[in-house]
């Protein structure tokens, strides 16, 4: 029995969340720098995130740590341009996500490419018995490629990159590529997403959940 | 310490003024704006008087209106906004206008109020700024008023046109057709003449042409035009200068638009100085013509209240005072017959400048060709005594300085009008410092432009003086700015003890010099000081950005001076008392002032090196 009111209380909250007013509900933008795209065998670099609401993202919410715990960069460091003496700058990854899921709280955690960024969060926490627990998750890159394929636009992998899907809603280039810099085009990215889609309505959550879901 | 975010952090420090401000302060803005993406569907939640913010415009386009939804200008990356409300808690007025929705970056009040406090440089930023804003916003509320329209928004649309081989027969057909009382002759989109009503009964019927010759044979050929972007104003001016109804309209690439009449225009205004002018027109004697004169004083008042921009009534009055003058030299030559010989009837002073004032004297004179003999002499001696006679029964006082075409010395043959000046400009005497910056302000009124205009160039050639300059320019520079060392402002005192600052002489006055000597040197044969400016532009005399400096504080001046004007203060004319300003447009006023010193003293080095 208790597993059904669970159950139950979950869908429940599930069905309010997808009615909620885009603007009234909370976010977190989060980005990682990874050494590599295999969640079980790579690791967190550095995280960042920030906070959008009410349509405003709060740029005093900006936070950015590096995990002084990786083990090994390897080639990884062409990407995200750190190296290991920065590193040793950083926190550890127990004291990251604990934070994180602080500020996780009560919110909805938006990310380009979710599935890859969640992996990692995911196999990070089973190491500490933490539990991250947003009220849902948005991916913009799964947001843009539902907009694109109703589109008939061809559709390729570089087309869903977040500088090309920022480019397509006019929004600025941003040349330097970091944890901190790439949330903020993630929430950009969102607002000019949400913006196109409501195209003058209000905008429930609904129709960006389910768009990220499939 | 907030993490700064790398590309908000360059954007920010790019931009005035952080780029003039230490690390921290770009620091401090890029840590604490909000960021938000405006569209025309979110746009009415931002810019709203509960919520005060300081925006700056990071990416895409949107437009700034008044209440009134008129543009206010363009906002596009890098572009503040908000910051008057924050200046001046003052209730947000203006709207915005998404063109191209984009990012917009937010800062709190209470931020902003830190930058402030902190940084100087910051504060002066936007002070500035409001103050520019406000300058321009001056001239851009008197947009309301209906001769500060643009022309497209009066005219009557769809150009009714036809080939100059069409008819006599064919052109009025057409004009019934369309119900029009005019029509434009055109050839490959381009103006050629047009043909009225009154043309049709005048050239054609009254003297018998045959209905099947050309209309190229009846139409008044290059007539004067106007472009659509032009404000009303303009098309009035011309239509009261040359007494004409119908004003073709033409696009940038000169093609026909449509006609502007009369009527289009009495249908815009409530108060009617085109009726008035061409009642003084029309005037058969001296008693009407006087009667029309009485109704200028109410006419101006009435269109003061209508139009915002009160230094368009220097414009109106000038236009006036010329219709009155070309009226009472026909009338004259109705009684003593057709002038003997060409003669340029010629103003000098403020009715030159455009810049008159219900308490403006005559300022005129005759230019008479230089085989004028005495008999025709005595003509014109009559002339001139009747005019500036009759002027001052209108109203318009008599010069003291008797700069008036009644006195002989303003009579002169070309030669004598030349050597005048000529005697000036080689002994710059105090004395004839003072006649120039009168007589070089100059514009003929009625006559033969042929004669005034041989006079022009010839004057322009005895003004290639260097010399000369130097002495204006010293001149100019011993009238100074009320602004004391330290940018506070000198007051003077009057008899009755009230402290004032005088606007005309110590501003306005030292604008116009400044200008006239600068014209002078490029040789433009302007009098008003706006156009002289515009005219400036084409000059490599002066930059561009203190060309623009310099028309905002004489516009602002001006129209503190008459705005004083008519609010009656126990203070002379022309003369404010700076503590019955907001403490905004007391900074308007230093920054005014200080912009006109720093004229003055590039003016000096310019020209007076040698001298001083």
């Amino acid at each position: 029995m208790r597993w059904l009111v669970r159950w139950w209380r979950k869908l429940y909250c599930r069905m309010k969340l997808r009615q909620l007013e885009f603007n009234a509900a909370r976010y977190l933008i989060l980005d990682l720098e990874l050494t590599g795209l295999d969640a079980q065998k790579d690791e967190i670099v550095s995280a960042a995130w920030l906070v959008l609401e009410q349509g405003k993202v709060r740029l005093d919410s900006a936070e950015y740590f590096l995990n002084k715990e990786v083990k090994a960069l390897s080639q990884s460091p062409v990407y995200h341009g750190i190296d290991e003496q920065m590193l040793e700058q950083g926190e550890s990854i127990n004291s990251i996500l604990t934070r994180l899921a602080a500020a996780l709280e009560g919110k909805i955690l938006v990310c380009h490419n979710a599935p890859l960024d969640w992996a990692f969060l995911k196999k990070a926490c089973q190491c500490y018995d933490l539990v991250l627990s947003p009220l849902a998750i948005l991916d913009t890159m799964a947001i843009e490629k539902r907009r694109l394929a109703a589109r008939t636009e061809p559709l390729n992998i570089q087309s869903l990159t977040l500088s090309a899907c920022r480019s397509r809603y006019h929004l600025p280039d941003y040349a330097v590529h970091n944890a901190l810099t790439d949330s903020l085009a993630t929430a950009e990215l969102l607002l000019a997403q949400s913006s196109a889609i409501s195209s003058g309505k209000r905008l429930k959550l609904g129709q960006l959940l389910q768009r990220a879901a499939t | 310490m907030i993490p700064e975010i790398a590309e908000v952090k360059r954007f920010v420090s790019k931009q005035m003024p952080f780029s003039q401000l230490p690390e921290a302060a770009s620091h401090f803005f890029s840590t604490h704006i909000e960021v938000i993406y405006l569209t025309e569907q979110n746009q009415h939640q931002w810019l709203r008087s509960g919520n005060l913010y300081l925006y700056l415009v990071r990416s895409g386009s949107y437009d700034l209106l008044t209440a009134h939804g008129e543009v206010i200008t363009r906002l596009a990356e890098g572009d503040y906004f908000g910051y008057p409300s924050l200046l001046t808690g003052e209730a947000i007025k203006n709207q915005l206008q998404v063109n191209v929705a984009g990012l917009v970056y937010l800062l709190k009040e209470e931020d902003f109020e830190f930058l402030r406090r902190e940084y100087k440089v910051f504060e002066q930023h936007f002070v500035k700024a409001h103050a520019n804003r406000l300058l321009s916003s001056h001239y851009k509320q008197s947009r309301d008023s209906w001769s500060e329209k643009k022309i497209s928004d009066v005219m009557t649309k769809g150009a009714v046109m036809l080939a100059p081989d069409a008819s006599i027969y064919d052109a009025a057909k057409t004009m019934s057709q369309h119900s029009v009382s005019s029509i434009i002759i055109s050839e490959q989109q381009k103006l050629l003449g047009v043909v009225t009503d009154r043309d049709l009964r005048n050239r054609v019927l009254a003297v018998g042409i045959s209905p099947q010759q050309s209309i190229a044979s009846i139409m008044t050929d290059s007539p004067k035009y106007i472009f659509e972007h032009n404000r009303v104003f303009s098309a009035l001016h011309l239509m009261l200068k040359h007494n004409i109804h119908h004003l073709p309209v033409l696009n940038e690439r000169h093609e026909p638009l449509g006609m502007l009449t009369s009527t289009d225009l009495l249908r815009q205004q409530k108060s009617d100085p085109v009726q008035l002018i061409g009642k003084i027109y029309k005037a058969q004697s001296l008693t009407q013509l006087k009667l029309c004169a009485t109704e200028i004083p109410t006419l101006l008042k009435s269109f003061a209240n209508n139009i915002e921009d009160i230094s368009l009534i220097g414009k109106l009055l000038s236009g006036l005072s010329d219709a009155l003058t070309a009226r009472l030299i026909a009338l004259y030559q109705l009684e003593h017959g057709e002038a003997p010989c060409a003669f340029s009837w010629i103003c000098f002073g403020s009715q030159a400048r455009e810049e008159q004032t219900l308490h403006s004297d005559q300022d005129n004179g005759l230019l008479l060709p230089d085989d004028v003999n005495d008999e025709q002499r005595r003509y014109f001696a009559g002339l001139g005594q009747f005019v500036c006679e009759q002027l001052a029964h209108c109203g318009i006082r008599t010069c003291p300085g008797n700069i008036m075409a009644s006195n002989a010395d303003c009579r002169g043959s070309l030669k004598q009008w030349l050597a005048r000046f000529e005697n000036w400009i080689a002994q710059p005497t105090p004395k004839a410092m003072l006649n120039c910056k009168i007589y070089f302000d100059i514009r003929f009124i009625e006559g033969s432009s042929v004669l005034y205009n041989e006079f022009a160039t010839q004057l322009s050639e005895l003004t290639k003086n260097e010399l000369f300059f130097a002495a204006m320019a010293t001149d100019i520079s011993t009238n100074s700015v009320p602004l004391g060392l330290f940018q506070q402002f000198k007051l003077e005192t009057d008899q009755q003890q009230h402290k004032y600052l005088d606007l005309k002489r110590r501003g306005v006055v030292i604008i116009n010099d400044l200008v006239r000597l600068y014209a002078l040197k490029a040789q433009i044969y302007k009098a008003n000081t706006l156009e002289r400016l515009d005219a400036l532009l084409g000059a490599t005399l002066l930059n561009k950005a203190d060309i623009y400096d310099l028309k905002d504080c004489w516009r602002y001046l001006t129209q503190l001076r008459l705005k004083t004007q008519l609010e009656h203060e126990q203070l002379p004319e022309n003369c404010i008392n700076p503590q019955h300003l907001t403490s905004l447009e007391r900074h308007q006023l230093k920054e005014a002032f200080y912009l006109i010193k720093q004229a003055q003293q590039a003016c000096a080095f310019k020209f007076a090196r040698g001298s001083l």
